[in-house]
């Protein structure tokens, strides 16, 4: 029978199912009390930057109807800025903004932007639109990144995202995120974003997912999305790794950006990271979770340091197979 | 972790047992009916009497009349006469009623009228029975013929039971010269009786005759003459004639020994004549009416012993926890997508009010009348509040005018819309347009869709009648379908919709 034929063939893979994320990892790893710190993204940008982690930089903040007249003082000093709601989920609710001119904006997309326009959109933020369960929000002005170079070849607009799935610490499955035309500009799979897979050792990309498809070019560019190399790999890992230690969220997933300036900076946390990073890397989070959950076991739960935990899921989870460990 | 797990599957398995548990004991103890159509024979016997009274003389009929309460649930018992007192009065086991008039003339007619059923019964009693008489004195001839017939009864025979069987083997060899002293010209069932009740008595063994009538169809029947014995646990049942052992089931023991069906005075040439009929009674009204009579039945503790509204409102509650089991059935195991878990059985409940169709009808229409206000309102760029209070307002206008309309086309019935679906119906729209606002109208149709299949289903599942007799009568249902809640809490399968999504996964391995 062709369902249970699947339903076995994905079990050996070792891929996770909703059920079991959510009973088994996201339950059993995130307490809840710890939620509010990665739902609102004011609180984790101020504990990144307590602790020293590169996040794009916070012009202000709008918290009420009156603060919105405030709007052209917090953006004085800036030609491009992203608004964002505090409490968004899924990429909803962003409003880049790469230019302006009189009154007038334009959004990364070329489309002009009026100032009443833009006043509604975070009047929107406010009420709760994009927020999650529809509490009243806070609109969030920040820095906005600029790509580098490398991704523009295999990207639409936007910028892509790199999101690293941490386990108690250890990172353990990482994919690259390309917006797409239909994704307009965002970085989310939902939407219509591709997810590419990164091999955790190298930070090479692999073959990409679109809407739960493998595939193997941009659907925009038509460029192959395999064999590029992230920058500062490294670093990337060990800032995804910090982001456990930050919060106790033993269940993350640590959202990237490349700036072309600034280098990697965590843009945002998610305490309930979708599963489609198992269609980008061709491999099961179960399977690798375990390797993880084996290796915690065996260690009685002690924690290592970062480099440590880096360095041990780099050798686990190349994609060319373990690494062994005389090497590192 | 594991000991949560385990903790959990204790107490599921717990939650079951208990469930399982009072089922059982309401199914096997109470004997509840399984379904509510459930039928249950009720035997109504009717005995007629007839005799002709003795011109000014006091008349005095005494008929034995079956003891209540043995095998058989007693619904009703009525002694029918013209003019006639009426007593009824208990010995030795017997139930004797007494007609007594002071005059009466020409034929007269009595009636006796018993219902019975099986449902409910008590087990028959075991009132223990002498085991030993003293032997009668017999002589000349009689005794010869009896030692004769005992000697070879003995010889093979191992116990009391087996002793019987044998007299009456005996006995009934009617061509036996010493069977046929006894007898002597009489060979009538009653005479055969007293003639191995004589033989039995010379051998110390008590027996008794009683006498049966057979629970069947019938227009006319006469008591049968059984005897029986006690033989220190219970009582056992032999067939004067055949040796047959063992009552069966479909007889009533109307009285026991020796003395006539009927005892009349001033009255001759009477006659009894019994009739059966079968009817057949609902096992739920059945209960009912013998609570009337205050006879026990399991409506005692029961949801049953509600007040009537009361117990309708029950109909309707305890399915919902049913409808909640399909939803998280439809959620974690098929993966469709709902607007929250509670939204498509409330909607079911709704369904109730509307029947499914016109419910359906209505509640896409509106919805989508709802919808469209919403997305000319957001052209409008109001605000969230105002824009949701616009919204509703539209779609009380809405139904009004679906209401006035179906009532000037004459439909009035099928658009009762009630203040219930009304409620939900404006809560359905508020959070399908939240979704819209987060997920865009693509993810919006798609829940909405997956919400109305979901009430769709809930609601047939939780007006199907046999299940809600079935849950109402059972309540330990409620505890099984908690157990399997938990035990779901700890589902960590593939739903089938991620079978699906992760096709992709498995198609490469293939390649």
């Amino acid at each position: 029978m062709f369902w249970s034929k699947t339903r076995k063939a994905l079990r050996a893979r070792g891929v996770m199912g909703i059920n079991q994320r959510n009973g088994d990892y996201i339950l059993r790893y995130n307490k809840r009390s710890l939620y509010p710190l990665v739902d609102d993204k004011i609180q984790t940008k101020q504990m990144a930057l307590d602790a020293g982690i590169r996040v794009p930089h916070m012009y202000g903040t709008i918290a009420t109807e009156q603060g919105i007249s405030t709007l052209h003082r917090v953006v004085e000093q800036h030609r491009d800025f992203v608004i964002k709601p505090a409490q968004g989920a899924g990429g909803d609710g962003i409003m880049v903004i790469a230019d302006r001119f009189e009154d007038y904006f334009r959004s990364a997309s070329g489309r002009i932007i009026t100032t009443e326009e833009l006043e509604h959109h975070i009047s929107g933020i406010i009420s709760g639109i994009y927020s999650l369960g529809g509490h009243r929000d806070q609109a969030l002005i920040e820095y906005r990144v600029r790509s580098t170079e490398l991704f523009n070849r295999i990207s639409f607009e936007g910028v892509p995202d790199i999101r690293i799935i941490v386990l108690k610490g250890y990172p353990v499955a990482a994919m690259l995120r390309l917006p797409t035309r239909q994704s307009q500009g965002k970085a989310n799979l939902h939407q219509g974003a591709i997810g590419v897979g990164l091999d955790l050792a190298s930070g090479v990309t692999l073959d990409g997912t679109w809407h739960n498809l493998k595939i193997e070019r941009h659907p925009d560019t038509a460029n192959p999305v395999a064999g590029l190399t992230v920058p500062d790999w490294q670093e990337c890992l060990e800032l995804a790794a910090r982001c456990y230690d930050l919060t106790g969220l033993g269940y993350l997933g640590v959202d990237l950006v490349m700036d072309h300036e600034h280098g990697p900076m965590m843009l945002e946390l998610n305490a309930r990271p979708g599963l489609n990073i198992q269609i980008a890397m061709d491999d099961g989070l179960l399977r690798r979770c375990q390797i993880i959950e084996k290796q915690l076991e065996a260690l009685k739960d002690e924690t290592r340091p970062v480099a440590e935990r880096v360095a041990f899921a780099k050798q686990q989870f190349a994609v060319a197979g373990p690494v062994p460990a005389e090497e590192e | 972790m594991g000991s949560v797990k385990l903790q959990a599957r204790l107490l599921a398995v717990f939650l079951l047992l208990l469930g399982g548990g009072s089922i059982a004991y309401q199914l096997l103890v109470q004997n509840v009916p399984l379904s509510q159509d459930e039928k249950d024979p009720v035997w109504v016997v009717d005995a007629q009497v007839s005799f002709s009274a003795k011109a000014n003389k006091p008349v005095k009929v005494r008929m034995f009349v079956p003891p209540l309460g043995v095998g058989y649930t007693t619904l009703n018992e009525s002694f029918i006469s013209n003019n006639y007192g009426v007593n009824v009065n208990v010995e030795k086991g017997n139930r004797q009623v007494t007609w007594s008039s002071r005059r009466a003339e020409g034929n007269q007619y009595l009636y006796y009228r018993l219902m019975l059923t099986p449902r409910y019964a008590d087990a028959p009693e075991n009132d223990p029975g002498p085991q030993f008489r003293p032997a009668p004195t017999l002589d000349g001839p009689d005794k010869l013929a009896a030692d004769a017939l005992l000697e070879p009864i003995r010889q093979h025979s191992a116990d009391v039971e087996t002793f019987i069987s044998e007299t009456i083997k005996r006995v009934n060899e009617l061509e036996n010269d010493n069977v046929q002293l006894l007898l002597g010209s009489d060979v009538s069932p009653e005479n055969r009786a007293s003639v191995i009740d004589l033989l039995l008595a010379v051998a110390h063994i008590p027996a008794e005759p009683v006498h049966t009538l057979r629970l069947a169809e019938t227009q006319e029947q006469q008591p049968e003459l059984w005897l029986r014995s006690f033989n220190g646990k219970k009582w056992l049942y032999f067939n004067p004639l055949n040796g047959q052992q063992g009552l069966p089931e479909d007889r009533l023991v109307w009285w026991s020994g020796p003395g006539p069906l009927l005892n009349i005075e001033g009255g001759k040439s009477a006659d009894v004549s019994f009739s059966v009929h079968e009817n057949e009674m609902s096992a739920l009204q059945l209960a009912q009416s013998l609570r009337l009579k205050d006879v026990s039945s399991f409506i005692d503790f029961s949801l049953y012993e509600l007040p009537l509204p009361a117990q309708q409102l029950y109909r309707i509650l305890v399915m919902i926890p049913v409808g909640v089991m399909l939803v998280l059935f439809i959620r974690s195991l098929i993966g469709m997508e709902t607007l929250g878990t509670f939204t498509p059985v409330l909607i079911a409940l709704a369904f109730r009010e509307t029947q499914v169709v016109w419910g359906v009808l209505l509640f896409t229409s509106i919805t989508a009348i709802g919808l469209s206000v919403r997305s000319y309102l957001e052209h409008l760029k109001l605000q969230l509040l105002p824009r949701l209070s616009v919204v509703l307002t539209f779609v009380v206008i809405a139904m009004a005018l679906i209401s006035l309309l179906g009532y000037k086309l004459g439909m009035g019935s099928g658009l009762s819309v009630a203040l219930f679906p009304m409620v939900i119906l404006t809560m359905v729209i508020e959070r399908t347009s939240i979704v819209w606002e987060e997920r865009g109208g693509t993810q919006s149709l798609k829940v909405a869709l997956g919400t109305l299949v979901a009430a769709i289903f809930c609601h047939l599942l939780m007006v199907w009648q046999p299940l809600v007799y079935f849950v109402f009568t059972f309540p330990g249902v409620l505890l099984c379908l908690a157990a399997i809640m938990v035990l779901m809490g700890h589902y960590r399968g593939y739903r089938l919709t991620e079978l699906l999504r992760f096709r992709a996964m498995v198609d490469g391995d293939k390649r």
